[in-house]
C-alpha cells in the first residue's frame, strides 16, 4: 500500500524526521487560508499516488492569494481527480541529496540508498553515474548499525553540521522502514536549506500488502484507487484494474491472466479489464461477472487453468452468474484444470462452447470483439 | 532421474491435519511421494493417511529420517515453521504459503543461506517429478500436462505453469521436475540457484523457464549460462511483454519500476547468451525441438 505524502510526512514526523511547515487542504477556501497562514511563496502540492507530479504541473509554486485560488482551483477541477493538496511553505534550497531504504531482494538484505544528488532525475542518474548512488547493505535481523550509519554519511559528504543531522535523518527513516513494514521508505529530495537544516522535501511509504494485517493504521478508502471500479471490486476481495477496451478478461491465475493481456494484444484485440478470478475468488463467478458486465465491453473472455480453483465450480459458477445477470453480449470459455471434463459438460448443456486452447479463445474473443458489435 | 526430489525423498508435512495439507498429503502419496510423518502442534498421537503426527518437527525427526519438509502453514505463521524446520537439520523445505510479510521472508532467506538449506517458496505451488513423487500442489492426474520426460521447467506462477507446460507436453515432451520457486518478490530460491541441480541431473535434457515482467531472475539466468554454469539449452516464456509500466499486475513481484524489469530486457539477456525466447506458449514446443536439434547436430 502505498501512502500519500501528506501520510509519509506525519510519519515523518512522529519519528524525529524534520519537514517543511504545511497545511492539508480539501477545498479552495482551505487552501487560500493555508496559504496564508503559511505565508508566500508556497507551494501547492497535490496529493496523488502516481509519480511525476511536478512534470505534469501538479505542484505549482505561488505568490498571492489570488493565485492560490486560481491554481487550486485549476487542480481540483483538473483530469487527476486531486481531493486534497498539501500547501506547505517554499524552502531556500542549498541541496537537494536522495535517500532511501528498502530490500535488496537479490542479497535477501536491507539497503540504505542515498545520494548527494537527489531530485526528479535520480533515475537517470543511477543509469548515467552510478557511482554517484551510495549504497550501505545490512542484515535485517540484526539491524542497521550505528557505525554503518556514521560511515555512510561520511561517503555521502564532508563532516559539517548537518552531517550529524543527516545521520538521524538514516536512523529515523531505518525505523519506519522496520516499524512499518515497508517496501520502500523513501526521501527525495532530502533538502539542505540555506541554514544547514535537513528537511524532508518530499515522502514516499510503501507498505507490503502482506503485513497490512499488522499495519492497520491506514485505512484503504476509494482515495487509493484510480476508479469506483477497482474500489469496488478491492472491497469484494477481486484484484481488478480498468483500461478502456473491448474485452473483459476474467480469469485465474496471475502469470497467465498477464498472458492472456499479451495475447489479446498480439491479436490486435483491446482490454477493457483486468480481473483475477482465481485463488480464493474461484467461487465468486457472480461478483467477478457483474464487474466485467458494468464495462462498456463486446465480449466476456474467461480463461483458468486451476489446481485447487476448479474448473467445474468455476464453469457452474459463469453459467449461473451469466443467466441469473442476463449477461447481454458474448462470454468465450476455456475453463480448464482439476475437474474440466464436468466443466466442458456443464458448459455444453447450457449453450455455451468449451474451448481448451487458450489461444484460439483469444483470437475469437478478438474476432467476436472486432466483428458483431453487440448482439 | 530428477532434481530436489525423486522416489527416495522422505517428507515431512508441516500443517498436515489441516484441510490443504490432509488433502495434498493423499495426493503426495498416491503419486508416490515417501510421506514419513506430518507435524501440528497439539495433535500428536494423531494418524493421518496411516502417518503419525507430531507436536513439532524435533519430535518427528527423533523418531524418523527427514530429508524434506513441506509447510501448509498461514503466511504468518510461515517464518517460525520454515526456521523450525532448519533448526531440526532438514535442509530441503518447501512453503506454498501466499501471503508471507516481506520482511519475514528476507529473514527467512538469509537463515537458509547461513544454514546451508534451500527453501522453495513462498506463493508457489511446489516442486514435482512427475511419475516419481511431488511436495505440493499439482493435477498430476491430468496426463496431458504432467507426462514425465527430459525438460526441466522453473516458473514463478501456477496456472500458467499448467498452461505452458501442457504445451511442452503437447509438443511430445516431458517433465523432469518442475520447480515452482514462486511469484513473490524475494523467493526463498531464484531461478538461477536451481541451475546447477538441473545442470547436473543427467535426466533434464533443456530447460523451459517460464518467468514474467519485474525482477531481476530472468537476467540472472542469462549471466548463469553465460558463465557456463548452465550449459543445456534454454526456452523461456515471459508473461507481461505487453503490460502497462508502473502498474502492478498480477505477482507482487510483477512490476517494472524504474526502467528495470522489462520484458524486453529479459529477452534480451536471455537471447545473448543463446537462450530463445517464445512469443506465445504454443511456441514453447517448437523452440525446444530445435534447439535439442541444434545440440545433437
Amino acid at each position: 500500500m502505498k501512502l500519500f505524502e501528506y501520510q509519509a510526512k506525519e510519519v515523518f514526523v512522529q519519528a524525529g524526521i524534520a519537514v517543511p511547515k504545511a497545511l492539508l487542504a480539501d477545498s479552495v477556501e482551505s487552501v487560500a487560508a493555508a496559504a496564508e497562514s503559511i505565508g508566500y511563496p508556497c507551494m501547492l502540492k497535490s496529493q496523488m499516488l502516481m509519480g511525476g507530479r511536478g512534470n505534469k504541473g501538479l505542484i505549482p509554486r505561488v505568490s498571492s492569494q489570488a493565485q492560490a485560488r486560481s491554481e487550486a482551483q485549476r487542480l481540483f477541477r483538473g483530469e487527476y481527480s486531486i481531493k486534497k493538496i498539501l500547501v506547505e511553505e517554499a524552502v531556500d534550497i542549498q541541496q537537494e541529496l536522495y535517500l532511501s531504504v528498502t530490500v535488496d531482494p537479490l542479497a535477501a538484505e536491507g539497503v540504505v540508498i542515498c545520494s548527494a544528488e537527489g531530485g526528479v532525475e535520480i533515475e537517470q542518474l543511477a543509469v548515467e553515474n552510478p557511482e554517484k548512488i551510495l549504497t550501505e547493505p545490512f542484515d535485517m535481523v540484526r539491524g542497521l548499525q550505528s557505525f554503518q550509519v556514521k560511515d555512510l554519511s561520511y561517503r555521502l559528504m564532508p563532516s559539517t553540521e548537518a552531517t550529524k543531522q543527516i545521520q538521524k535523518v538514516i536512523t529515523a527513516l531505518y525505523q519506519i522502514f522496520t516499524s512499518y513494514d515497508a517496501e520502500l521508505a523513501e526521501i527525495n529530495p532530502l533538502f539542505i536549506t540555506a541554514s544547514g537544516q535537513v528537511i524532508a522535501g518530499d515522502g514516499k511509504l510503501m507498505i507490503d500488502e502482506n503485513s497490512m494485517h499488522r499495519q492497520k493504521r491506514f485505512e484503504r478508502t476509494r482515495d487509493y484507487y484510480e476508479s469506483d471500479m477497482e474500489f469496488e471490486a478491492a472491497q469484494a476481495g477481486i484484484p481488478y484494474l480498468q483500461f478502456d477496451g473491448d474485452i473483459s478478461l476474467m480469469c485465474a491465475g496471475a502469470g497467465l491472466t498477464t498472458t492472456v493481456y499479451d495475447l489479446i494484444n498480439y491479436e490486435g484485440g483491446s482490454i477493457a479489464n483486468y480481473l483475477e478470478f482465481g485463488g480464493p475468488n474461484y467461487r465468486k463467478a457472480y461478483e467477478a461477472m457483474e464487474l466485467c458486465l458494468r464495462n462498456d465491453s463486446k465480449v466476456i473472455l474467461v480463461v483458468t487453468f486451476g489446481t485447487i480453483a476448479r474448473a467445474d465450480v468455476m464453469a457452474e459458477g459463469i453459467v449461473d452468474a451469466a443467466l441469473r445477470l442476463k449477461a447481454d453480449r458474448p462470454i468465450v470459455t476455456c475453463i480448464r484444470g482439476t475437474g474440466e471434463q464436468e466443466a466442458a459438460q456443464t458448459l455444453k448443456a447450457a449453450g455455451f462452447e468449451p474451448m481448451f486452447d487458450t489461444e484460439e479463445a483469444v483470437r475469437k474473443a478478438v474476432a467476436l470483439a472486432k466483428g458483431a458489435g453487440r448482439p | 532421474m530428477s532434481i530436489f526430489l525423486d522416489r527416495d525423498t522422505r517428507v515431512l508435512i508441516q500443517g498436515m491435519t489441516g484441510n490443504e495439507g490432509s488433502f495434498w498429503a493423499q495426493h503426495m502419496i498416491e503419486l508416490g511421494t515417501q510421506v514419513i510423518a506430518g507435524v501440528t502442534p497439539g495433535k500428536e498421537g494423531e494418524l493421518i493417511h496411516d502417518r503419525p503426527i507430531y507436536h513439532s518437527v524435533r519430535r518427528a525427526v527423533r523418531n524418523h529420517d527427514v530429508d524434506a519438509a513441506i509447510l501448509f502453514v498461514p503466511p504468518r505463521f510461515t517464518r517460525d515453521a520454515v526456521l523450525e524446520a532448519i533448526d531440526s537439520g532438514i535442509r530441503k523445505i518447501v512453503t506454498i504459503a501466499d501471503g508471507i510479510p516481506l520482511h519475514e521472508m528476507v529473514e527467512i532467506r538469509a537463515s537458509a543461506k547461513a544454514a546451508g538449506a534451500m527453501v522453495v517458496g513462498g506463493n508457489t505451488s511446489g516442486v514435482i517429478s512427475p511419475g516419481e513423487a511431488m511436495m505440493g500442489m499439482f493435477p498430476y492426474w491430468i496426463e496431458r500436462v504432467y507426462a514425465p520426460g527430459k525438460i526441466g521447467i522453473m516458473t514463478r506462477s501456477g496456472s500458467l505453469t499448467n498452461e505452458v507446460t501442457a504445451m511442452v507436453v503437447r509438443a511430445g515432451f516431458g517433465v523432469s521436475t518442475l520447480v515452482g520457486v514462486g511469484g513473490d518478490p524475494v523467493p526463498g530460491t531464484r531461478f538461477a540457484e536451481m541451475l546447477p541441480l538441473y545442470e547436473a541431473d543427467k535426466k533434464t535434457e533443456a530447460l523451459v523457464i517460464i518467468g514474467e515482467l519485474g525482477g531481476s531472475m530472468e537476467e540472472e539466468v542469462a549471466v548463469a549460462m553465460q558463465s557456463g554454469i548452465c550449459t543445456k539449452p534454454v526456452v523461456a516464456f515471459l508473461g507481461g511483454r505487453t503490460a502497462p509500466k508502473g502498474k502492478r499486475m498480477g505477482h507482487a513481484g510483477a512490476i517494472v519500476s524504474g526502467g528495470k524489469g522489462t520484458v524486453e530486457g529479459k529477452i534480451k539477456a536471455l537471447e545473448a547468451a543463446g537462450g530463445r525466447v517464445a512469443g506465445r506458449p504454443s511456441e514453447v514446443g517448437e523452440l525446444l525441438r530445435a534447439l535439442l536439434e541444434e545440440r545433437e547436430a
